[in-house]
């Protein structure tokens, strides 16, 4: 058992069960949640959401939270902003019950109120629309008229020529010389030709004109115009554009005809006056109208204005005491009331650390109240499986981030994220290895800690928050990177030349001579790759050999690492048969053929070969005939290699039964015995006194299981589904076929992964060669300038260049492949030899979390 | 000055620093993450610096380069 909670391993759980007195639920439950150490099992899961208890509360708050969102809302439309909940200090928690009422009565009210203002700005607004768009009708339709009373002449030609009695133009020739002075204004209600005016949107014209021809099959004549501004239309807040249109038609049915059709294709009809004089009376009262309209639309759009104002001072704070509230119903509803004692009986998980703390909360919440009934908290032995809490800080947390991808850690075994911390960076370095980008990223990291306080409370976009949540990732994979920089030489490509080369030159070169260095003696470049490696021809050759030999012992460094890991799990769960049957085999396995490479290559670069007269032989060569042909070793690397190897074949041979047949028939033959004993599976429902002491604390997983505390005496029942429970029951066939599956996918994968490591090299490559690849075609292409002038300004010019490409092709780009590769290295190669990761996560109630996952603003 | 030594000497520093590590490691609930990662980063530097070094130690193949100017041999 460990003492304290490490981030090696998931902390110690206990299922603890509360009896609150019903008084202080609420405030218990807040307490406990701004505490956040606790999960609360749903103990009403088969109650449906309308028969919990506290479903009444739940309505009224859901109710003041809607009347927050429309505040809220109002003000996204009115553009005002809320006061960020940051400005809010964490003095928010657990308001009284009187304060909750009093928000909800005032919610209330302020609802009513800017509903009411609202309406009437509404309705002020569509007022408005209205008047303008007459004033547009009027002011169009004049032009209309004005341009038709120039022609009543011709037009009345063509109506004398079929239709008209001769009479009438006599009659009309008299009545017009009665009252000159209507001369110039010829009414077109002498001729019985009535108008519509009014208003559509633009995009509907063409099927006005449509219907209305084909209907009236020509008997009209339109005319319309553009309006220039848009309408806003008060309704949706969005602009219309539209047209004014008039049409003149002769007879009073079609008139209503017509009017039906613009009705129902959305145009808003207005009454327009034929007389110009009329006309201009209308103009000047629709004018003073408007004004008026506005002055009020102004007027109330202030009030309103300033009354969200002030709601927006203290809406976020509203907010999450809503949410707050809200949530603390929602899991008072988990918990089983009992009638009788008045108390509220709660499940819970939490941690067995913070057990002391949860209990002193739940003093001082009592002491607050007064109340003498003090609330217990009880711990149950159970053989449930707990939730997996690893605990972590702001410098863990984006590591165990990584591995929670991959899955969650079963309860209490060895969490990956804590070799993840160094290995995840040092991997990522190996592919990344340049000191300058290394330096950069390093840099960007430092800063974003610097910052940190200030860049958690701004809102970032998405691509930032995510290089900000893996902040120390990010600082570990820049140190990391600056220090295989050095092991490699390289800094923007370039290298340092600080130290003492182990090689040097012959001493008359001619210019282009090819030549070759030679050794200065026993010295030895003393930290990372001699810097006459680089400019040299064969620099691939050498570099090449290098890193891919590096990438097999350092995946095999990785992996034995990883693999250990299984041991201590299994010594950690008490299964003895996983460590002969599973973990020795393997290790055995992967040992004597990977662990022999890794000796074999080491030995190969300790040992002088020119000296001794030797060529030195291939190692890949070697590996492969060690399986191909046993025994026969072609080129010796050391005496005694055939018999070695056979036996290193053998002992890896020998391992394959054993993975496949141990365990499982380890397993029969203590379910066997255990038969034979008269043990047999758990039946019935068994029930379990929460005070009792004899359930036994299993390390297995057992699956889910169903408790229902819902007994009058306070007493826990553990129900067992047996349904669930088929997977206890022993099943030979289906732990041979695991187990099979086991040991074919490690044999295999032991070389797989082997080779996958050679990633390492194959990225590494690809950086260096990218970097020096971009150095020659832009700031080394300008130094090669004859020109001083334009050499300086090639240089600033290419130094841009250089840069911005650096940044984003070399560090963001480049570096984003290689984190991915080593994730890969972590998830595929590193964790499928020890992590189990069937764990269930612990989602503690929390107000933090809460606000987090779902901020208020 | 360097030499096959190195790799012995490093050991012994590397052994020593690891030691130093688990020693003076911070007390408190992050102990055991201070531990395994600053002993973890000696290993894994350790590592890589033995490799690199071992490769050069009894190279099989010399630089050869052909646009050596005779006035700037690189020392």
């Amino acid at each position: 058992m460990a003492p304290k909670d490490t981030f090696f391993r998931s902390s110690d759980m206990s299922l603890t069960q509360l009896y609150i007195a019903n008084e202080i639920g609420r405030e218990v439950v807040s307490a406990l949640g701004e505490l956040g150490q606790v999960q609360f099992r749903d103990l009403n899961s088969e109650t449906s959401a309308f028969q919990k208890t506290f479903t009444k509360e739940i309505r009224r708050l859901d109710n003041v939270e809607r009347q927050l969102r429309y505040f809220h809302a109002q003000m996204d439309k009115a553009g005002i902003q809320m006061r960020s909940s940051s400005e809010f200090s964490d003095t928010l928690a657990a308001p009284l019950a009187s304060e909750i009422d009093e928000l909800a009565e005032r919610s209330e009210s302020l609802e009513q109120r800017i509903a009411s203002l609202n309406d009437s700005y509404e309705t002020l607004k569509k007022r408005e629309v209205e008047l303008t768009e007459w004033r547009w009708v009027l002011r169009e339709t004049g032009g209309f008229f004005d341009r038709a009373h120039t022609h009543t002449e011709e037009i009345r030609q063509s109506f004398d020529n079929d239709e008209a009695p001769l009479l009438r133009d006599v009659e009309q020739q008299n009545h017009r010389g009665a009252n000159g002075e209507a001369q110039g204004q010829q009414s077109f209600l002498e001729m019985n030709i009535g108008f519509v005016a009014g208003v559509i949107p633009r995009d509907r014209i063409g099927a006005f004109e449509r219907i209305l021809w084909r209907t009236l099959r020509g008997n009209l004549y339109m005319n319309q115009s553009e309006i220039p501004d848009p309408i806003i239309d008060p309704a949706t807040n969005e602009e219309i554009q539209k047209n004014v249109f008039v049409i003149f038609a002769h007879g009073k049915s079609i008139i209503a005809k017509i009017r039906k059709i613009s009705e129902s294709l959305g145009a808003s009809l207005y009454n327009v006056d034929e007389n110009s004089e009329l006309r201009r009376d209308q103009i000047h009262e629709v004018n003073t109208r408007l004004s008026d309209v506005n002055n009020v639309l102004r007027n109330t759009k202030n009030t309103l204005d300033a009354e969200l104002s002030q709601i927006a001072r203290s809406l976020a704070a509203w907010m999450i005491i809503v949410k707050k509230e809200k949530a603390v119903y929602d899991t008072l509803n988990r918990f089983s009331y009992d009638q009788a004692r008045k108390t509220l009986i709660a499940e819970a998980w939490c941690p067995t650390s913070s057990l002391a703390l949860i209990k002193s909360t739940l003093q001082d919440v009592n002491d607050r109240a007064g109340l003498s009934v003090p609330t217990i908290v009880n711990q149950i032995r159970t053989n449930k499986t707990p939730p997996t809490y690893v605990r972590t800080n702001k410098f863990t947390e984006a590591f165990q981030t990584i591995v929670n991808a991959y899955g969650i850690p079963r309860y209490s075994e060895a969490n990956p994220g804590i070799y993840t911390v160094v290995t995840f960076p040092f991997l990522f370095a190996v592919m990344f290895g340049d000191f300058g980008h290394g330096a950069l990223m390093t840099m960007a990291a430092a800063a974003m800690i610097f910052w940190e306080r200030q860049l958690s409370k701004t809102k970032l976009n998405e691509l930032i928050y995510m290089a900000f949540y893996g902040r120390y990732i990010m600082l570990l994979m820049g140190i990391f990177s600056m220090y295989t920089g050095l092991m490699y030489n390289d800094i923007f490509s370039k290298s340092f030349t600080i130290l003492p080369s182990s090689w040097k030159w012959p001493d008359d070169i001619q210019a282009g001579q090819a030549v070759e260095a030679s050794l200065k003696g026993s010295y030895r470049f003393p930290f990372g790759l001699d810097w006459n490696w680089h400019e040299a021809e064969n620099s691939l050759l050498f570099t090449n050999s290098l890193k891919m030999k590096m990438s097999i012992v350092l995946g095999w460094a990785h992996m034995s690492y990883a693999l250990t890991l299984q041991y201590i799990n299994a010594r950690h769960f008490k299964s003895r048969v996983d460590i002969i049957g599973n973990f020795i085999p393997s290790l055995i396995f992967f040992q004597s053929i990977f662990g022999y490479l890794v000796v074999t290559i080491i030995y190969k670069w300790s040992v002088d070969w020119p000296a001794r007269g030797q060529s030195p032989p291939g190692l890949l060569n070697m590996l492969i005939f060690m399986f191909l042909s046993p025994g026969t070793v072609e080129e010796r690397l050391y005496s005694g290699q055939g018999g070695v190897q056979v036996f290193l074949l053998l002992l890896a041979v020998v391992q394959v039964p054993i993975m496949l047949f141990f365990k499982p028939f380890y397993l029969r033959r203590e379910h066997n015995r255990a038969r034979a004993l008269g043990y047999r599976g758990l039946g019935e429902q068994s029930r379990v006194s929460a005070l009792d002491d004899d359930g036994d604390m299993d390390g297995r997983a057992s699956g889910t299981r169903d408790s229902i505390a819902s007994d009058g005496e306070g007493v826990a029942m553990i129900a067992q589904d047996l349904g669930e429970e088929e997977h206890e029951e022993f099943d030979f066939a289906e732990i041979m076929i695991h187990q099979i599956i086991h040991t074919i996918e490690f044999c295999l994968n032991c070389i797989s992964h082997t080779a996958s490591y050679l990633r390492l090299w194959a990225l590494s490559l690809a950086h260096q060669q990218l970097s020096i690849v971009l150095w020659d075609m832009s700031l080394g292409g300008a130094f090669e300038n004859e020109n001083p002038t334009t050499r300086v300004i090639m240089i600033v010019v290419t130094f841009y260049l250089w840069f911005t490409l650096t940044i984003f092709i070399l560090c963001v780009m480049e570096g984003t492949s290689a984190m991915l590769h080593s994730l890969r290295l972590h998830w595929v190669e590193a964790m499928s030899k020890h992590f189990m990761g069937e764990g269930l996560p612990f989602t503690p109630f929390s107000f933090k979390t809460l606000l987090e996952e779902d901020p208020v603003d | 000055m360097a030499n096959g030594w190195s790799l012995l000497i490093g050991l012994i520093v590397v052994v020593g620093l690891g030691i130093a590590a688990w020693v003076f490691s911070p007390k408190g609930e992050n102990q055991t993450l201070w531990r395994s990662t600053l002993i973890l980063s000696i290993a894994s530097c350790y590592l890589m610096w033995a490799i690199t070094f071992l490769a050069q130690w009894h190279p099989l193949i010399a630089p050869k380069r052909a646009d050596i100017r005779p006035d700037r041999v690189p020392q």
